[in-house]
């Protein structure tokens, strides 16, 4: 269960504070490849980090590399862990890197100036509420929702309630770990009719509980909640960072190829699918469906450029999180701004799309 | 009516025979040394007079009463353990009174009437503790005493309830030589108390089966001794017992001098303890016949008259 | 020399300077971490505890609506669950304990089946908690008892059968005991002090058990805002609690100590 993580968690914290920063192997191009740590937990578009392992395009082993490794002459060390825990090594300076959301890294950014160098993919549907024995909005007003406060999920519910012309106080939201609300519904507990969870726990609450219902979900406010890569501005300033930058995004863009082909579509799923909850083919074939994934740079690449992402999404985000205390003051969101405490960055993708290969 | 009475009394662990056909019966102020080879039962008979592991076939009576399990009628001192870690040394005397006048609803909802009971039972037991030579150490608690000290609060823990019969099991077997006859006079005391009693025509209230492997302390702080063994013609059935005499009966006063016990040791040692020695288990029970034998003696029993020092 | 005594004021001086030491080497490292990140949070300096302890105990809600500070709030439900836990438990067990110690048919019964499930940690059988007793204050209560119970019941028992001599138990038959004076004479009074001293060490796996389950289920309470502050990485506020807890289980550990030397005088180590 995950909750052995948490106690384990627990004395992380403890020992957070002896942990110094690991010295900066610097490598020139030709010399010995620098290393780079990407933290990365279980998500459609993020267990990429993890089949590319597989396949060999990256080793998650420092020391050894993997085919993208050695073309971009950089050592990518991958952690795969909780996705708090993945916070919490990013925040610390463990990681270089880390698969965040646009919500989550407002937390981290104020305390680590931080760059996202492109997104993975955007929740239409993979963030849901679901209930039982609560046909309608009108029902479930006044009757607890159960998911995790300050996150995503909590966004999410406030969010699309907003849009729907409805006031989020009149549905009470009670803090719970996303499993184990979808556990406790799955149990049949009188106290818990509603959950908002995020996938898989959407998927799996739905075909476990007979009767269970999508009251509704994040397809209604697409492109606002986006996953993302994201690199310390403190990382981005060693030597060979952009590389290291580079060989994640080609890893990615790689892995989408092999999903667009007929021919390897199916096993690249199955392998993700082994990477997130042990989901089968036809289950992550209706994942990918709810977790859109920006497929090249060029949709990336849209998406950091689109107005409304731009003056209404971000600046919606950090509202709410001032709103409810995940940030003290205003985080400061740039486009291109290199100042701004979380940097949404073209240069990569750009350059990418251009071909142009730093060096 | 006697002490206590043992009719018939056999034990066997499934089909080993421990104990055959055991017959013994105690006089009201008898002292009584129990000695036998280890491991010839003395230990299972002792759990049997205590009511812990009733016998397999017989019966054990105290003062008439059966004994099928533990209960105040007969007290025990063990070698070691006898006293409450938690409880000072006047507590623990005090504790059998506490237990056997008062109960465990009565100590809570009528505290009050229990407190007055309470004063009443340590000043009994300071008494006692006085009587058996312990003034200084009342408030302490075990841990805080000496080997000795612990076995004189035993002691008195056990008498003060006026059981029918105190079984002392190895009591000085831990102790150093001075101690050790420090607690035997004591023994002699308790012995002289009984006389006296008896004069008064008052039933003595120190009834006691020893147990001991020192045969001087046997025979030195007992008025009768009993030998438990195998070494019989009927050795395969189990231990029975083979000696059955009275002893010398030494006043605190007099001197500490065992040469007088010479021959009787010797007869003890050769009876109970030699493994080539098989005889008829009867040969050495006599302890009735010699009482009825002995006018002197007889007449002392039955008139309740101290008897006169008998040396062989 | 090992073990050479030494005077008490110098004891004293030595415990106050390793706090001492320990607030220095923190300072330097936070002021280390702050060159190379102003903004970091992760080893707050002592300015940001300042603001962080603020920002705790400042009231919530809104002026029509006034609520009790994060702090108040997390204190009352942590420390409500952790006694109402850890009593239920610890009742429980030293009835369940002392019956196994008692009595040969509950020991033959029940000694197996609590032997295993003292090694399971109650965490992981959280499915089953939210099943038996749903998702509110009794769950947390059932966690934290439950945790407290298996272990503690098993270390009572063992204590009765360790420490309690059976011709202790003869012996008080002998004296004119009954069943329950036997219990509560002896067997209660043997064994109060390993009571007590087992009662110090399941004080740290409870608050570990609560506060486990805190971080997944509940809006209030000490796990819940640890793991929400740990999320944005407010160290700071981590920090405060995570102290708040080891003075929690330092006067605990304390008091039960006087208790015991006060209770059982006759015991000292």
């Amino acid at each position: 269960m995950k909750i052995l993580g948490w106690t384990c968690t627990l004395m992380f914290l403890l020992s957070v504070g002896c942990s110094g920063d690991k010295p900066t192997t610097a490598g020139k191009t030709g010399g010995p490849a620098p290393k780079f740590t990407l933290a990365w937990s279980e998500y459609p578009s993020w267990s990429v980090f993890g089949v590319a392992d597989e396949l060999g395009l990256l080793n998650k082993d420092a020391g050894k590399q993997g085919e993208l490794e050695k073309k971009w002459n950089v050592d990518v060390v991958l952690k795969g862990v909780d996705y708090d825990t993945c916070i919490q090594l990013y925040g610390t300076g463990e990681a270089d890197a880390v698969c965040i959301t646009n919500m989550d890294v407002l937390g981290s950014a104020t305390s680590r100036n931080s760059v996202a160098i492109f997104p993975t993919s955007t929740s239409v549907g993979g963030d849901a509420c679901v209930t039982v024995g609560i046909d309608n909005l009108e029902a479930l007003k006044g009757k607890k929702t159960y998911g995790l406060a300050k996150s995503v999920s909590q966004y999410a519910f406030e969010r699309i309630l907003t849009a729907r012309n409805l006031n989020p106080k009149e549905f009470p939201f009670e803090s719970m770990d996303p499993q184990a609300a979808a556990t406790a519904l799955q149990t049949g507990n009188d106290s818990i009719k509603s959950i908002m969870v995020w996938n898989p726990f959407v998927m799996d609450t739905l075909k476990k509980v007979q009767g269970s219902k999508r009251l509704f979900d994040s397809s209604e406010i697409p492109e606002e909640i986006i996953d993302m890569v994201v690199i310390g501005k403190d990382s981005l300033g060693k030597d060979g960072s952009k590389r290291f930058a580079q060989c994640l995004m080609e890893t990615f863009y790689t892995i989408n190829k092999r999903m667009e082909n007929p021919e390897t579509r199916d096993a690249t799923l199955v392998a993700l699918g082994a990477k997130f909850s042990n989901l089968q083919l036809e289950e992550m074939k209706q994942v990918v469906t709810q977790t859109k994934f920006y497929t090249t740079p060029a949709e990336g690449l849209a998406l950091y450029k689109s107005d409304k992402f731009k003056n209404t999404t971000m600046p919606a985000v950090v509202k709410f999180c001032v709103e409810n205390q995940i940030v003290e003051g205003k985080a400061t969101v740039g486009f291109d701004k290199a100042d701004s405490q979380l940097n949404f960055d073209t240069g990569l993708l750009q350059g990418l799309i251009d071909g142009v290969e730093s060096k | 009516m006697y002490e206590l009475e043992i009719n018939h009394v056999s034990h066997r662990y499934g089909d080993y025979r421990v104990l055959n056909d055991i017959n013994l019966q105690i006089l009201p102020g008898q002292i009584v040394a129990m000695v036998g080879p280890s491991g010839c039962g003395k230990s299972t008979l002792l759990q049997a007079i205590l009511g812990t592991h009733p016998p397999t076939e017989g019966e054990i009576r105290a003062d008439g009463v059966l004994i099928n399990k533990p209960s105040r009628n007969v007290g025990i001192v063990y070698q070691q353990y006898s006293l409450y870690d938690f409880l000072t040394a006047e507590e623990n005397v005090a504790f059998g009174l506490k237990l056997d006048e008062t109960s465990l609803p009565s100590r809570i909802f009528s505290y009050r009437s229990y407190a007055k009971k309470r004063q009443v039972h340590l000043r009994k037991a300071r008494e006692f503790l006085e009587k058996v030579g312990l003034s200084s150490a009342m408030g302490r608690y075990p841990a805080e005493l000496s080997g000795g000290m612990r076995q004189r609060v035993a002691i008195a823990q056990a008498f003060i309830l006026k059981p029918k019969i105190v079984l002392l099991d190895e009591p000085f077997g831990a102790l150093d030589e001075t101690t050790r006859q420090e607690l035997q006079m004591m023994l002699l005391k308790f012995y002289q108390e009984n006389l006296k009693a008896k004069q008064r025509g008052e039933r003595p209230e120190y009834t006691i089966i020893i147990v001991t492997h020192e045969l001087n302390e046997a025979l030195y702080v007992a008025d009768r001794v009993i030998g438990l063994s195998r070494y019989h013609t009927q050795s395969e059935k189990g231990a029975m017992i083979v000696y059955d005499r009275p002893c010398p009966v030494f006043s605190p006063d007099d001197p500490r001098d065992f040469s007088k016990l010479v021959e009787q040791r010797e007869e003890l040692r050769k009876a109970v303890f030699d493994e080539s020695y098989i005889k008829d288990h009867n040969k050495y029970v006599s302890f009735w016949s010699e009482l009825a034998q002995d006018s002197q003696l007889a007449a002392t029993a039955a008139a309740n008259q101290p008897a006169p020092r008998r040396i062989r | 020399m090992i073990r050479r005594p030494i005077p008490r004021w110098l004891a004293i001086a030595l415990g106050v300077g390793g706090v001492v030491l320990l607030l220095t080497a923190y300072s330097i490292l936070s002021a280390r971490q702050t060159r190379k990140n102003e903004n970091q949070r992760v080893i707050p300096g002592w300015q940001t505890f300042k603001e962080g302890a603020a920002r705790l105990v400042r009231p919530q809600g809104s002026a029509e609506d006034p609520q009790p500070s994060m702090l108040a709030t997390d204190l009352k439900a942590t420390y409500w669950r952790l006694f109402l836990g850890f009593f239920t438990g610890v009742a429980l067990s030293i009835v369940m304990g002392i019956a196994m110690g008692a009595y040969r048919f509950i020991e033959a019964l029940l000694a197996p089946v609590m032997s295993f499930l003292a090694k399971i940690p109650p965490t992981a059988m959280l499915p089953i908690y939210f099943v038996l007793v749903g998702t509110d204050q009794k769950m947390f209560t059932a966690m934290v008892a439950l945790g407290v119970f298996f272990n503690m019941a098993q270390s009572i028992y063992q204590a009765i059968a360790g420490e309690v001599k059976t011709v202790s138990i003869d012996k008080a038959y002998t004296l004119g005991a009954s069943d329950p004076e036997i219990i509560y004479e002896v067997i209660w009074k043997q064994i109060l002090p390993s009571v007590l001293d087992n009662l110090r060490l399941q004080i740290g796996p409870a608050m570990i058990f609560l506060l486990a389950a805190e971080m997944l289920v509940g809006g209030e309470g000490m796990g819940f805002r640890i793991r929400m502050e740990s999320r944005v990485l407010n160290m700071s506020v981590v920090y405060i609690y995570l102290t708040i807890l080891g003075l929690t289980g330092l006067m605990a550990d304390y008091g039960l100590l006087w208790l015991r030397r006060w209770l059982c005088p006759w015991c000292v180590r």
